[in-house]
């Protein structure tokens, strides 16, 4: 037994010596569950997403729509964007602005309501919205269909108050109406108290008390069993038929293979970066093995060894993506063909400022168990903040804050524009030139960091 | 053709190179002899461009010799104490690389490449990865491939290191022809046969200092004794040692004591001590010194230390 007692021992204190080993086994993981219990909000009491950006049209003058308004800016899970243009001119969103800002690269939102001047209608009972949406997500969509549903729902009484008071002022006339309402508010107040004015006034804006109903109905406790829930699901099905709303989807609605489309630039970014990484940590084995003195001693300068590896990395990285993303084409039917171009650039940007990344990591890097256990640590985070994971709007805000300072998001922004938003170059521009900067100043990083760093010798 | 003057290269606290000065003709053969960390590899590097000096000017040729000139890297070819290879390309591969890195191309290149892998018996492995070489055929690429481009000087930094007698033999043989064809060579090393053999002078460094430099005759002309008598150090030689430092240097080194008797030291001297400590003639052996003894001479300690 002793013989493998002193080789255990060996390989403990092998291990200790080793601090890329000891960081990827101990401090690695406990930050990672760390970041990822912020992510998940797992120590917070309100978890869940939170400020998914949805712009919000109110075209109506009705006093319910505006609380409908105020309604959803008070839901912690979203981020209502009500106006537009710079901070010195700043104008309420109308619904023309929607769908370019929509279509954009990198838009502020990818859902937008539209409470239309029509909202309610003395010529019909019942509500009309609109919903405009850019489903490039799944999750993302289905937590905003489920949020809007709640807040849109838990206000439509009111709303529906007001959709009956407009029916009935068409159909009895200004007079008629008056001469009603005052009756019902002198029935009310003799029958269980209260002034006549204010309960008029409630009547005149449609505030029946059918607010109470859904209170009733959603209150925990207020119903127990089968009966209850067969009443949440009634009341559901009465407020979904008189509540009318347009759905459009403003991107990505011809793309064949939605959900393939949206989730392959996620995972085409993250294995890029793995294996440019990987690469990266070439050059300690060319440092090692004597071949820099022997390239520096021939006529080639640091510059020009950095700068090869560099273009080698793209062009790696740009088979890479493209192999994927041809694969991707012929197992889940992505159209890629008719994107071939502007995709191809896409990719040449994306290796680009993934490569830097990976020379960056080299040259920060004592050795190449040291980049390894680093390009580990960055890659995951940066794809769980960059939002290839999950979405970023299911972290908290200061984590949303980083998000847009990782390659991976905006490279997934290049992939998505191309594929799922169809757009032209000239909307792709902003994405590209962003990526070429992270390229350019992460790279020029690593020049100045290998040019005082021991990789030369 | 190379000068050094005054030449001082510092890593942080450490002096690595401490005032050296060095002139090298055309066609010399130039041993650098020192144990490991004297500073050879330091040189090396400041000759090849690889680093900057601290002070001092090094010249090839009357032009300077800095990273910046990139036509005097041209003149100069190094091999590199590791084997600079890409294992997973064939010979041919690797050494089209280096040699285009040189500027050559097309047929006088590949002309070169065929001529360089005849010159150290490789032709036939030609196609091969290098990482199925022996270790000795990897060396003898590793220095073929500095001279595609057929330096004026060669930089041979401990180019024999882990490798088998044979190939060793192959690659001094080859080394010589280059020399006697007119190849200036500096060759840092620290096994002093390799340097007694090849070398036409020798510079002896330690410690960052170039303390001699000569031929081997000149060099072991500086030695105060003309022979070096051993003897195993055992319980019963310590008296006998202890007995002859009055007589000339004595040291110890890996379990043998070396006497380097001063110039008017009789031999008979000697036998008569060992006689009288009952110990036979036959424990002594003499020899005339080598530059293992220069270099002890010089320096206090061992090349092996």
């Amino acid at each position: 037994m002793r013989p493998v007692f002193v080789l255990v021992r060996k390989d403990l204190t092998n291990f200790l010596r080793n601090k890329a080993a000891v960081s990827l086994t101990f401090a690695i993981p406990f930050a990672m569950i760390y970041l990822f219990g912020q992510i998940f909000g797992i120590n917070q009491k309100d978890s869940g997403p939170s400020g998914i950006p949805i712009a919000v049209v109110n075209a109506s003058t009705n006093i319910a729509a505006a609380k409908l308004v105020d309604a959803l800016k008070s839901e912690n899970s979203l981020r209502i964007i009500t106006e537009t243009g710079p901070k010195e001119k700043r104008r309420p969103l109308t619904e023309s602005d929607l769908r370019p800002m929509m279509q954009a690269a990198g838009a502020d939102f990818r859902f937008a309501i539209v409470i239309p001047e029509d909202v309610i209608s003395d010529t019909r009972l019942g509500l009309h919205l609109k919903f405009l949406s850019n489903p490039r997500n799944e999750i993302e969509t289905q937590t905003v269909n489920g949020l809007l549903q709640k807040t849109i729902f838990s206000n439509v009484p009111e709303l529906l108050g007001a959709s009956l008071q407009a029916r009935a002022k068409n159909f009895l006339g200004d007079a008629s109406l008056n001469t009603f309402n005052r009756g019902i508010a002198n029935a009310i107040a003799g029958a269980f108290g209260g002034n006549i004015d204010e309960i008029l006034a409630r009547i005149e804006n449609g505030n029946f008390g059918f607010d109470q109903l859904t209170k009733a109905a959603t209150t925990p406790g207020s119903n127990t069993g089968t009966a209850g829930a067969d009443q949440k699901s009634a009341m559901a099905d009465v407020f979904s038929r008189i509540v009318r709303i347009d759905t459009e989807q403003v991107v990505g609605a011809k793309v064949k293979s939605p959900m393939a489309t949206a989730l392959v630039g996620g995972w085409a970014i993250q294995f890029l970066l793995f294996a440019l990484s990987a690469s990266a940590t070439s050059l300690f084995r060319e440092r090692d093995a004597g071949i820099f003195q022997r390239l520096l001693a021939a006529p080639v300068t640091r510059a020009q060894i950095l700068w090869s590896k560099f273009v080698y990395g793209v062009l790696l990285g740009l088979v890479q993506l493209l192999v994927l993303f041809f694969a991707a084409g012929l197992l889940f039917g992505i159209e890629i063909l008719p994107h071939l171009p502007l995709l191809a650039l896409t990719c040449v940007f994306a290796a680009a400022a993934c490569t830097s990344f990976g020379m960056l990591l080299a040259a920060v890097s004592s050795s190449p168990e040291a980049a390894s256990g680093l390009a580990t640590f960055t890659i995951m985070l940066m794809s769980a903040i960059g939002g290839a994971w999950f979405p970023i709007s299911f972290m908290p805000q200061f984590i949303q804050q980083f998000s847009k300072l990782t390659l991976v998001y905006w490279s997934m922004e290049g992939f998505s524009a191309v594929l799922w938003a169809n757009q032209g170059f000239v909307q792709l521009l902003p994405i590209l030139s962003i990526l070429g900067g992270i390229a350019v100043v992460v790279m020029s990083l690593a020049v100045w960091r290998f040019n005082r760093g021991k990789i030369f010798g | 053709m190379l000068q050094l003057h005054s030449v001082t290269k510092r890593y942080g606290d450490l002096v690595a190179l401490n005032d050296v000065s060095l002139e090298l003709a055309r066609g010399e053969f130039f041993g650098l002899l020192g144990p490991n960390g004297a500073g050879k590899s330091t040189t090396m590097s400041l000759i090849a461009g690889l680093r900057a000096a601290d002070s001092g000017t090094l010249t090839l040729d009357g032009q300077p010799l800095t990273a910046a000139n990139s036509a005097s890297r041209l003149s100069l070819g190094l091999v590199p104490q590791h084997i600079a290879l890409y294992p997973e390309l064939n010979a041919v591969e690797n050494l089209r690389i280096f040699g285009e890195l040189y500027g050559l191309r097309g047929p006088d290149l590949r002309a070169r490449i065929d001529a360089a892998l005849e010159a150290v018996q490789l032709a036939d492995r030609r196609k091969d990865p290098v990482k199925n070489f022996s270790g000795g055929m990897q060396r003898r690429l590793n220095l073929v491939a500095a001279l595609l481009h057929r330096p004026k000087l060669l930089l041979c930094d401990e180019p024999t290191v882990g490798v088998d007698p044979q190939s060793r033999n192959a690659i001094f043989e080859y080394l010589e022809q280059l020399n006697r064809e007119g190849l200036t060579i500096i060759y840092s090393t620290h096994y002093m046969e390799e340097a007694t053999r090849l070398c036409s002078r020798i510079g002896i460094i330690d410690h960052g200092k170039l303390h001699a430099l000569g031929t081997l005759d000149e060099l072991l002309l500086t030695l105060p004794f003309e022979e070096e008598v051993r003897f195993h150090a055992t319980p019963a030689t310590g008296l006998l040692a202890s007995q002859l430092g009055a007589y000339g240097e004595l040291t110890t080194v890996d379990g043998t004591h070396r006497f380097r008797p001063r110039a008017d030291f009789k031999f008979s001297k000697l036998y008569a001590l060992a006689e009288s400590l009952e110990l036979p003639a036959r424990l002594f052996a003499s020899q005339r010194p080598t530059l293992e003894a220069v270099f002890l001479h010089l320096t206090g300690r061992s090349l092996r230390e």
